[in-house]
C-alpha cells in the first residue's frame, strides 16, 4: 500500500472514530451497518474476489455467528467473548464444508453455498430448542452493550477485514490466491498447494462474517432464522463488491459506502421506487466498468507504466 | 556412466479404464537433452503427465535424483528441482509478464532472491523484459512459450520437462523456440522434452525414445534415431523434415 493510500485509510478511520462525539442515533445506526457491509463485503471479497470461487452463501456464516453470539449472551457470556467464538465458530464450521465444496468449481461452488444458506436457515428454524425456531431469540437489553460499543466493534472489524485483504494482497499467499483465481491447474504445477490455500482463505472469510453475525445480534437485540440467513444479505455482498471492484483493496470499501449512501438517499426521495433506481444504477456500472468503481483508479494509472509494476508489488 | 537424473521403469498408466502406457522405460543423464516422439495417442504426454503428478501411474517406478516421485502430488514436484512447461502455453493470462516469472519462484520466500531469478531470466529472454508490465495474456503466442519457459526456469532446476514447445506455433517463433532450447543445452541445462516436430527434437537431442502405443519402440541418439530408415517413415513422415 502506498503512503497515500495510509494517509486516506488513517483520515477515514479518524473520521468514523470521531463521529460518535457529534453525530446522532440515526447517523451512527447507518454508520454501523456501514461498517457490517464492508467487513462482509471484504470476506466475500477474500474467498470470491481474491480466488474466484463465487459464493453465493456467506450469509450462513454471518447467521451461525450471530446465533452463537445470542446463545453465548444468554448463557452470561461477556459480549466479546461472544463476538471472538462467533467467529472461532463459523470458522470451525466452514473448515468440513470448505473441503467438500471446493472442489466444486464455477457455478457449481456458488449453487452448494446457497444451498448451504438455505440448509443453516432450515435448521435454525427446526431446532426449536436451541434456537427457538421461527419465533427467534430476543435479548433482554441487560445482557447487551451500548451503541457505542456495538459502533466501535464493529467499525473494528471493518478495519480489521480491510486490513486482512490488504496484508494478503500483498503477500504471498495473495499471489498464491490470484494463481489459482488465474488458472488453478498452472499454479500446482508451479508448486502451489491449492486446497491448502482455497482451505485458508474460505475459513478466513467465513471468521469475519461470524464475528460480524455477533455483534449485529447485539445490535439489534433480536435474531430469526430469516434475518440470521437473509439471502439479500448475499446478494449484498456480493453487490458491492462488485460495485468497487473485485479482488482489490478499496473495491468493497468504496462499493459498500457508495451503494449504502445512495441507497440511504434514493429511499428517502423516493420511496416507492428506490430499488428499481438502485438496480439500474448497478445494472450501469456492470455494463460500462466491470472492473467496478476501483478500475477508473487502473485505468488512469495504467498510462504510466512504471508506477504499476512498482506500486503492484 | 552417471547415475540417471531421471529414471522410469515399467510405467503404466490409465485414464479410468482407459490404459494409455504400458510399461514405459526412460532415462534422463544430468546435461543430456532427451526427446520423446510418437504419434498422436502414444502416450507421450501421459509419460510427463505421470512424471510430475498429474496423472496418477498404476505400476512401475519414477525415480528423480534417487528419490521414489510416483506418488507425489503435484504442488511438490517444483520443490524436487524439476521444472516444467505446460502444453498450450499455459500462463497466468491476466497477470503481468513479472508477475507470471515471479509465480514461477514463489516457493522461495526471501523477496531478494526471486528478483534475482526474474533479472536472471530477463538476461536470458529481453523480450520478455521488454513486456515486463504487460498482461500475459496480451503476448503472442511465441513470447507467452517464451514466458513459460522462463517461469520454468524460476527455481534453477535440475531438470526442465517441456510438453510440445512448439505446438501451434508460427514457424518463425518455432525457430525461436528451438534457438532458446540450443541455448540452454549450452549452459547446461538437463531437459526432457516431447515433441511432435520430431525431426527438429531429435536434431536437438542427445538421445531419443519413440513410443508407440503406450509402449518403447526405438531409443537411441537423436542422430541414429534421424537417421534411421524405419524411424523416418514411421515418425518423420518419409523422408523430409516434419
Amino acid at each position: 500500500m502506498s503512503v497515500r493510500q495510509l494517509a486516506v485509510a488513517a483520515a477515514l478511520v479518524a473520521a468514523a472514530a470521531a463521529l460518535p462525539l457529534v453525530a446522532s442515533e440515526y447517523h451512527q445506526s447507518f454508520m454501523l451497518q456501514l461498517f457490517m457491509m464492508v467487513a462482509l463485503a471484504q470476506a466475500w471479497n477474500l474467498i470470491s474476489g481474491m480466488t474466484g470461487y463465487v459464493s453465493f452463501g456467506h450469509a450462513a456464516f454471518f447467521g451461525i455467528g450471530a446465533y452463537a453470539g445470542a446463545l453465548l449472551l444468554q448463557y452470561g457470556f461477556p459480549w466479546w467473548l461472544a463476538v471472538v467464538k462467533g467467529a472461532l465458530i463459523a470458522a470451525a464450521v466452514s473448515a468440513p464444508i470448505g473441503l467438500l465444496t471446493l472442489r466444486l468449481r464455477g457455478p457449481y461452488f456458488a449453487i452448494a453455498m446457497l444451498g448451504l444458506n438455505e440448509v443453516a436457515r432450515i435448521v435454525a428454524t427446526l431446532w426449536v430448542d436451541l434456537t427457538r425456531g421461527g419465533s427467534g431469540i430476543s435479548l433482554s437489553p441487560a445482557l447487551l452493550p451500548g451503541l457505542s460499543v456495538n459502533y466501535y466493534t464493529m467499525l473494528l472489524l471493518a478495519i480489521a477485514a480491510t486490513a486482512l485483504v490488504a496484508w494478503i494482497h500483498r503477500g504471498r499467499f495473495g499471489l498464491e490466491l490470484r494463481a489459482i483465481r488465474e488458472d488453478e491447474g498452472a499454479a500446482e504445477m508451479v508448486g502451489v498447494n491449492t486446497v491448502r490455500n482455497k482451505l485458508s482463505a474460505f475459513v478466513l472469510s467465513a471468521a469475519i462474517p461470524g464475528a460480524v453475525g455477533a455483534v449485529f445480534v447485539m445490535y439489534t437485540s433480536y435474531l430469526n432464522p430469516s434475518s440470521a440467513f437473509a439471502a439479500s444479505l448475499n446478494i449484498q455482498m456480493i453487490v458491492m463488491v462488485m460495485f468497487g471492484g473485485t479482488g482489490t483493496v478499496w473495491g468493497p470499501v468504496l462499493g459498500a459506502g457508495i451503494v449504502m449512501l445512495v441507497r440511504e438517499f434514493l429511499w428517502a426521495q423516493f420511496p416507492a421506487l428506490h430499488l428499481a433506481l438502485l438496480g439500474a444504477m448497478l445494472l450501469v456500472v456492470v455494463l460500462f466498468l466491470p472492473g467496478g468503481v476501483m478500475s477508473v483508479f487502473a485505468r488512469r494509472k495504467r498510462m504510466r507504466p512504471e508506477v504499476i509494476t512498482r506500486e503492484s508489488r | 556412466m552417471t547415475e540417471p537424473l531421471l529414471a522410469i521403469r515399467g510405467l503404466e498408466t490409465a485414464y479410468g479404464a482407459v490404459q494409455v502406457l504400458f510399461g514405459v522405460e526412460l532415462d534422463v543423464h544430468p546435461g543430456e537433452i532427451v526427446a520423446v516422439i510418437g504419434p498422436n495417442g502414444a502416450g507421450k504426454s501421459t509419460v510427463i503427465k505421470t512424471v510430475i503428478g498429474l496423472a496418477r501411474s498404476s505400476k512401475g517406478s519414477i525415480r528423480f535424483a534417487g528419490e521414489e516421485i510416483s506418488r507425489m502430488a503435484p504442488h511438490r514436484i517444483p520443490a524436487l528441482g524439476i521444472g516444467y512447461v505446460p502444453q498450450g502455453r499455459i500462463v497466468f493470462a491476466r497477470m503481468t509478464v513479472e508477475d507470471n516469472l515471479e509465480m514461477g519462484a514463489f516457493l522461495i520466500g526471501e523477496r531478494a532472491r526471486r528478483r534475482r531469478a526474474v533479472d536472471a531470466v530477463f538476461a536470458q529472454f529481453p523480450r520478455l523484459h521488454e513486456r515486463r508490465a504487460q498482461l500475459a495474456g496480451s503476448l503472442s503466442g511465441g513470447e507467452q512459450q517464451m514466458l513459460a519457459i522462463g517461469r520454468a526456469l524460476m527455481l534453477d532446476p535440475r531438470l526442465v520437462i517441456l510438453d510440445e514447445p512448439s505446438l501451434g506455433l508460427s514457424p518463425k517463433y518455432v525457430d525461436l523456440i528451438f534457438e532458446q532450447l540450443v541455448d540452454l543445452k549450452r549452459q547446461g541445462r538437463t531437459l526432457l522434452m516431447v515433441e511432435q516436430n520430431a525431426a527438429r527434437a531429435l536434431e536437438l537431442a542427445d538421445r531419443g525414445y519413440a513410443l508407440e502405443l503406450g509402449r518403447n519402440r526405438y531409443s537411441d541418439s537423436g542422430a541414429a534415431l534421424l537417421a534411421n530408415p524405419e524411424v523416418r517413415r514411421m515418425y518423420l513422415g518419409g523422408a523430409g523434415r516434419a
